[in-house]
């Protein structure tokens, strides 16, 4: 087994160095370095970058971006489960209702952002048809805020949460809930005690998948935030890009990836590493 | 099985949520005014986009970057995935965990802060090959996430027999686990695939001067305003991996 | 199957580079990365033809974008358009080629002002294109109009007014409402922007740049910070927008051409530069892509309705209010965007 297995994981292990850590490290070097005059790195070697997060707006950004994050994840899979449930029960044509699923998610991230700009503008269909309708005398301000960045952040993350879901439930043993509806339970109690336990894999793959970008996110609160709040993501690459300042930003990088992993330790104890 | 109505119900809905915007911006890629104001058909913007040199070199880079991408991505995470469902290994889950919770940017920035570095003993430039690099890197841990989730399904007893039956680990791997992980696979070669073609904020990073990806072209375009190319674009690529998985499908249950 | 996947994978890859080896062209190419929107279709044909060669042609939307690329020093651009400000960093940085002043002998096109700019007198390193300022635009049935950076601090225009999402403009503007100047490096001064920009916030609609255009002409916005070009690309859309430069003053950007140390193509890259400052190559420029040029010989040539709009050609008093954006130092660079951070999170 020992030969099989280290063949199976070196072509991945060759792709984990070379193209994740070796840059990782790059960029935990350059946290310790200094801005160059105009941008870039240079020496001397200093703490400088992570004494200025101790900051309460940092903290204050942290927040933001775990509620909004917090929020996409639960609403993704609580929109997910179902949808997912319904493929894995759809005999035959299991691959096409999934390509259903993934059809929106071909065409860019950034289309589908703008669909939602399209929609939530003053002049956008939703207010115009309100407006028809009478239900509203004045536009509602539906886009430029929280609500909206959640809304197109769970628009984008869906399948994030539709695949693993279907894949673990499309595995479910049936004969458990046959034996569940013999024994006389009722469908909803054969879902919330079998199907739903028996799916946490799927579901804790798919919180994952989708929590983390959503952490990260920037291009999204930023088109439809209006540029009115910072997320992390958007602080990240202000450094990167307006500020110039890489040591800045690689330090608040490396922040962020260490708070995710204490809290995902914290949450999930044990299923860190149980989940891959 | 039983189909619970409720669930087909809550389905269609689910669908008309995802696609409702979409195909709303399709219906106004055929308006004539490139305003939210129905003005009248028109195929302008369909020839616009089909016409525009750069739109057609960047869909062709994005597709061959995403096939290319998610098939080594699917063939090393799968298994990578097996290998670790065998026997963990904590280095390289948490390695894989840890790609997976660094934000976008960082791996973007830290991606081509390598590729500078090693560029200047290579004498090479960025191009279609460093993206293809940096998206396999990010699309694996996707893919070993899927797969192993649907592994954790799958009855290890199952490899077991096999192997009590005669059949050497290679033998059981293929002939037992992989049939029953397949669908899982094909999810996780599915994800691949979007989230390579869909990629933009890695890809702006380290594509070259001759690497241009759809993403990237749209971005530009958009940025600059609402404009209905963008919409006629998302129509066509909607028919077209329509059409890709209506024929597998068709292929499928032939 | 694994040998499959294998051969179909190394069949793949090996598509993929063959198929972009076939589209290559055996003539001498040129790349250029310039801003959108920044050139007349036909200019980039017009030279491929005259000079036999190809140019690839790529195109950003910010000198940060354009900077993450070519800081590495083999992006593969041979010509790239900072703005003046941007020159410094680049020059600091080792990227730039200098200018060989003899191979341009159209140089002496450029308005007089751009033969000896502030960030490089002696166009050792740069050549001046076009000029960009920021200023507001609005609704004509806006009474009163705006006239002046503190209107876009009016309470009547909760909710319909936008400001650019960039540290450097919407600063400045704060900066300028205070009478202080746009490249302000005193601390407290930029203190005193940064609070008036977080008591302007709440009547925000949102921060954007190119994006409040399309907004400006449906008339969901009724005042936008913006920039000239894209005012003017407003104003050809819709006869209610209009356009004004803020009578505390503004911020004016102007953008040139550089050469990068990496290109392989020096000639070529400064025969390019010198058909872009040909006054017929430089006004179709400046007319397709409604912009302010910086080429004398070309103003000449430019319709009458075109050389007169204020927005773009403004009057000399209105010129002599615009203060040119200067390149920061670090630590006010540090300050400022440390102070950005806080009004966006405001």
């Amino acid at each position: 087994m020992n030969r099989l297995r280290a063949w199976f994981l070196a072509p991945t292990w060759t792709v984990v160095i070379t193209l994740f850590l070796a840059p990782l490290a790059i960029i935990l070097g350059y946290s310790f370095l200094t801005r160059g005059v105009y941008g870039g790195i240079t020496s001397p070697w200093t703490l400088e970058s992570y004494q200025r997060l101790i900051d309460l707006i940092y903290l204050e950004i942290l927040w933001r971006s775990f509620w909004v994050a917090g929020a996409s994840t639960l609403l993704c899979l609580l929109l997910g489960f179902p949808l997912a449930l319904f493929i894995s029960r759809s005999g035959r044509h299991k691959n096409f209702y999934l390509g259903l699923v993934m059809l929106p998610f071909w065409t860019s991230f950034l289309v589908r952002t703008y669909a939602w700009m399209f929609l939530l503008r003053d002049t956008g269909l939703l207010n115009t048809l309100l407006l028809k309708l009478g239900v509203i005398h004045s536009p509602l301000p539906l886009l430029y805020n929280e609500g909206a960045v959640i809304l197109g952040l769970v628009y984008g993350y869906l399948p994030f949460t539709v695949l693993p879901l279907y894949a673990t439930l499309e595995r479910l043993d049936r004969t458990l809930l046959e034996a569940a509806a013999d024994l006389g339970a009722k469908p909803w109690a054969a879902l919330t005690r079998i199907t739903i336990p028996l799916s946490a894999p799927g579901i804790r793959a798919g919180a994952i998948l989708v929590f983390i970008p959503c952490l990260g996110a920037y291009l999204t609160p930023d088109l439809l935030g209006g540029g009115k709040s910072v997320m992390i993501g958007n602080l990240i690459q202000n450094q990167f890009t307006t500020a110039r300042d890489w040591p800045f930003g690689s330090a608040v990088s490396l922040v962020l990836m260490a708070v995710v992993m204490v809290m995902l330790f914290v949450i999930a104890p044990g299923e860190g590493e149980g989940l891959l | 099985m039983k189909r619970t109505p409720g669930l087909a119900i809550y389905a269609v809905g689910a669908y008309l949520f995802l696609h409702l915007p979409l195909l709303i911006l399709s219906i106004f890629s055929f308006n004539s005014s490139r305003f939210t104001v129905w003005e009248g058909f028109s195929l302008r913007w369909y020839s616009a986009a089909l016409h525009d040199t750069q739109l057609t070199e960047a869909a062709w880079n994005s597709l061959i970057i995403a096939v290319v991408a998610t098939l080594f991505s699917t063939v090393f995470g799968t298994l990578c995935a097996y290998g670790l469902w065998k026997r963990n290994s904590r280095p390289l889950a948490g390695s894989l965990y840890l790609s997976l919770v660094t934000p976008e940017i960082v791996t973007g920035i830290s991606l081509l802060a390598f590729y500078q570095w090693l560029f200047r003993f290579l004498h090479a430039q960025l191009g279609v090959h460093t993206v293809i690099l940096a998206h396999v890197s990010f699309c694996i841990a996707y893919v070993v996430i899927v797969v192993i989730a649907r592994l954790r399904t799958v009855d290890a007893t199952l490899e077991e027999a096999a192997l009590d039956l005669g059949a050497n680990e290679w033998q059981a791997f293929r002939y037992v686990t992989l049939p029953a992980i397949l669908p899982g696979v094909v999810a996780a070669a599915l994800l691949a695939f979007t989230v390579s073609f869909d990629d933009y904020v890695i890809t702006s990073l380290v594509a070259g001067v001759d690497s241009e990806t759809l993403p990237m072209v749209i971005y530009a375009i958009a940025r600059r305003g609402v404009n209905p190319v963008v919409n006629a674009i998302s129509a066509l690529i909607v028919i077209g991996f329509g059409s890709l998985v209506l024929i597998s499908e068709r292929l499928r249950s032939a | 199957m694994n040998r499959r996947y294998f051969l179909f994978g190394a069949f793949a890859t090996s598509a993929a580079g063959g198929l972009s080896a076939c589209s290559r062209d055996r003539r001498p190419r040129l790349n250029i990365f310039n801003w959108s929107a920044y050139i007349a279709p036909d200019t980039v044909p017009k030279f491929e033809a005259e000079f036999g060669v190809r140019v690839r042609y790529g195109i950003y939307e910010s000198n940060e974008e354009m900077l993450a690329r070519v800081m590495g020093g083999n992006s593969g651009w041979d010509i790239v358009f900072p703005t003046g400000y941007i020159v410094k960093p680049l020059l600091a940085n080792g990227l730039v080629a200098p200018i060989h002043r003899d191979w341009l002998p159209n140089l002496s096109q450029l308005e007089p002002r751009f033969q000896r700019p502030d960030w490089d007198p002696n166009l050792n390193w740069s050549v001046p294109y076009m000029v960009t300022a920021a200023g507001i635009a609005y609704n004509r049935k806006l009474d009163p109009r705006p006239k002046s950076w503190a209107d876009m601090w009016d309470p009547r225009l909760r909710g319909r007014m936008t400001m650019l999402d960039d540290p450097f403009d919407t600063m400045g503007a704060s900066l300028k409402k205070l009478g202080f100047s746009v490249n302000a490096t005193n601390p407290a001064q930029l203190d005193r922007a940064r609070a008036e920009a977080i008591r302007q916030k709440p009547l925000l609609r949102a921060y954007l740049n190119a994006e409040a255009r399309d907004q400006l002409v449906s008339g969901d916005v009724l005042a936008a910070h913006m920039w000239n070009t894209t005012a003017q690309q407003a104003m050809d859309s819709s006869p209610d927008v209009g356009f004004i430069y803020p009578a505390e003053g503004y911020a004016v950007y102007p953008d040139a051409s550089v050469i990068l140390r990496e290109s392989k193509r020096q000639e070529l890259a400064h025969q390019f530069i010198n058909f872009l400052l040909r006054p017929d190559i430089a006004a179709a420029n400046a007319l397709t892509a409604r912009t302010t040029t910086t080429n004398a010989g070309a103003r000449k040539i430019l319709p009458p309705d075109f050389r007169d709009n204020p927005t773009l050609y403004p009057a000399p008093d209105v010129v002599a209010r615009g203060e040119w954006a200067i390149t920061l130092d670090p630590a006010t660079q540090r300050l400022r965007d440390r102070l950005w951070t806080e009004i966006k999170a405001a």
